[in-house]
């Protein structure tokens, strides 16, 4: 977890600049302020990530935990919400789990072809076009976010911090050790994946 | 071009590459479906609401937090 050693680095100085620097000078009392900071952010991350909330308490409190034990090798070379997110990333890969929500499989661009779909639609559906907030409802975000439990791990990481999260494709990239193409063609999965679900939450139930 | 589809809605794409998208799409109804339902399924992921923490694991996590042995760093 420790940042890349570059002595010529610019330092970036977001919102938690000082906050850290006061921990890091020995006021460790703050780091409190830290985690709450980034609590609720970091909850619903794990409670995404994680299947039960066990497991998702567990995971804040092991990221918590390393941040603060290598908060000293932090180099303000990112913003310090991206290295928080990339020590909860690695703590979350490294509880491989099984589960059978979320199988370790490969999804195939082939399976999402629109002329694969068993009818060619005469219409767009309703769904796509109602306005955004008469659609949003508790129920939908419930389904929406046990479709994204159902993803295999290493597709959900990556529409998790794109889309839910907000990182850019480059940040992503970084807390991840991927490249940005490799971020990309898995979001792209990702989200054909669940577009089909939801394409079934609604046809299903006549919506 | 399928491939290609979440660049476009995330602007990731070239203008060329976008007015070919765009241009197949309004002439195919099976293409601008998926592309108006995709583009609804990353609104959606867009805007789901966050839950807040229990306090009671807010708590714990402070416990924790308060507990841990300050030699171990920073």
């Amino acid at each position: 977890m420790t940042a890349e050693k570059n002595p010529n680095h610019k330092k970036i100085k977001d919102k938690d600049f000082e906050l850290i620097q006061a921990i890091n000078s020995g006021q460790t009392d703050k780091f409190h302020d830290l985690v709450k900071r980034y609590e609720q952010k970091l909850y619903n991350f794990s409670l995404r990530m994680c299947r039960d909330h066990s497991d998702a308490e567990d995971m804040i409190q092991e990221t918590f935990l390393n941040v603060f034990r290598y908060l000293k090798d932090f180099r303000y070379e990112t913003k310090f919400k991206n290295w928080l997110y990339k020590v909860a990333a690695s703590t979350c890969i490294k509880k491989r789990r099984k589960s059978k929500f979320a199988p370790d499989k490969e999804l195939s661009l082939d399976e999402f072809l629109p002329g694969n779909e068993t009818e060619v639609p005469d219409h767009v559906p309703e769904w796509a076009l109602m306005p955004l907030d008469k659609l949003l409802n508790h129920e939908l975000s419930s389904t929406i976010n046990q479709e994204i439990l159902s993803l295999p791990k290493k597709y959900r990481l990556v529409i998790v911090l794109r889309d839910i999260e907000g990182f850019s494709t480059a940040e992503t990239a970084q807390i991840l050790s991927l490249s940005p193409s490799n971020v990309k063609v898995r979001l792209h999965r990702a989200r054909l994946y669940l577009r089909d679900k939801l394409k079934g939450y609604f046809e299903n139930d006549l919506r | 071009m399928f491939q290609q589809l979440s660049e476009y809605i995330d602007g990731e794409l070239d203008h060329v590459n976008c007015a070919e998208i765009e241009k197949h799409a309004n002439n195919c109804l099976a293409c601008f479906t998926c592309l108006a339902t995709l583009k609804r399924t990353v609104a959606i992921c867009k805007n789901i609401k966050d839950q807040p923490v229990p306090q009671e694991f807010s708590r714990k996590l402070k416990e924790i937090i308060q507990n841990i042995p300050k030699t171990t760093s920073p």
